[in-house]
């Protein structure tokens, strides 16, 4: 990517990445059965290998749910929640006592199915912006150290990947403040292709 | 505490007494841990994938080449190849039911590195892998011990 152009890119970005989260986010709402007011939402364009850092630290436990692209464009994509947002969210869905070291199959479904509804509708709203379909593979879900979880989408495409579009989202329902983060992992194609069509929209 | 460098991705660290040598969320990741215990040198080597392909950007990438430059180092700073021993640590299936479509990395990952040890007559004494845990590893250059943090599974010296 063109440093020159860093901060026109990352404008364009930021438009797209907002969409997909505002888009998560109201899905989420749906699902929760409950109001949510979006605080602020953040975006970076960084390096795979800072990714980790501008998390926190790898040390921390998450809740990640990875998939990836497989229609026209490629891209991993990983939905990340701290460790108290993902118990509460599950505490809310299941009205279980979460104790994430220990999740039956339904707390493990249900959390899997936070992550997948909130990137698929991340995925709809930004298809729809730049008129490609995008088709997630089934998503899977863990509990582990964000380093581990992050180790999969750089192992998988660190070949071909070298900028992560990450999205930071605060958001406040049942009392309490939600963090969340979208990670976005465009092969070198499908970023053009992404820029192009979103620049579209600019001129 | 001693001071402690912490080894991430793609990245090798030979180091002597006091210092203590770090990898921290270990996924498919594989962490190999050298170690002379006479002369007190170790080192680690924190890699991503198994096979580096004939144009590849760092060595320390890659359970083939990295695993070898790390034997090369820490012989380089003084140890000695006959009572360098290894431990291995990492290489889980994080995401499973993806995993199905693109291969197991960290099992290869293993693979990799026990085989280019196994070239060097390198012995593994000890082996924390595999699983669906990430882990988190303390190398502790003073004593040759190695602590292995499990998520949510307490930790385990090897």
């Amino acid at each position: 990517m063109a440093d020159e152009k860093q901060p026109e890119v990352l404008g364009i970005i930021s438009e797209f990445a907002n969409i997909g989260a505002g888009s998560a986010a109201t899905a989420l709402s749906h699902l929760l059965d409950v109001d949510l007011m979006n605080d602020v939402t953040t975006c970076e364009i960084l390096p795979l290998d800072k990714v980790a850092e501008w998390l926190g630290g790898g040390n921390q436990i998450v809740a990640g749910t990875y998939t990836y692209l497989c229609g026209e464009l490629k891209s991993g994509i990983l939905v990340v929640l701290p460790q108290d947002s993902a118990v509460s969210l599950l505490n809310h869905l299941t009205r279980d006592e979460i104790d994430l070291s220990s999740l039956t199959e339904l707390q493990k479904s249900a959390l899997r199915e936070v992550g997948n509804i909130c990137l698929c509708w991340y995925l709809i709203a930004v298809s729809k912006m730049v008129r490609i379909d995008m088709i997630p593979a089934p998503p899977d879900a863990t509990v582990d150290y964000l380093g581990a979880v992050l180790n999969v989408p750089l192992a998988t495409l660190g070949a071909k990947v070298d900028t992560v579009i990450a999205v930071h989202t605060s958001f406040k329902a049942l009392d309490r403040q939600f963090d969340g983060y979208f990670l976005m992992l465009p092969d070198e194609s499908t970023l053009k292709i992404i820029l192009e069509r979103m620049g579209e929209h600019y001129r | 505490m001693n001071d402690l460098n912490v080894v991430g991705i793609a990245q090798l660290a030979v180091s002597r007494p006091p210092s203590r040598l770090a990898c921290l969320g270990l996924g498919s990741c594989v962490a190999v841990i050298l170690y002379d215990p006479l002369a007190r040198i170790g080192g680690i080597v924190h890699i991503l994938l198994p096979k580096a392909p004939n144009h590849h950007d760092r060595d320390e990438k890659y359970a083939d080449t990295g695993t070898k430059k790390l034997v090369e180092a820490v012989i380089r700073e003084g140890a000695t190849k006959a009572r360098v021993y290894a431990r291995l640590v990492g290489g889980a299936e994080m995401f499973s039911a993806i995993n199905i479509a693109i291969a197991n990395i960290g099992r290869d990952n293993i693979f990799e590195a026990r085989r280019v040890l196994h070239n060097y007559g390198i012995r593994i004494v000890a082996e924390e892998t595999a699983g669906k845990r990430g882990r988190s590893v303390y190398f502790d250059l003073d004593t040759g011990k190695v602590l292995v943090q499990t998520a949510f599974a307490g930790e385990k010296t090897i």
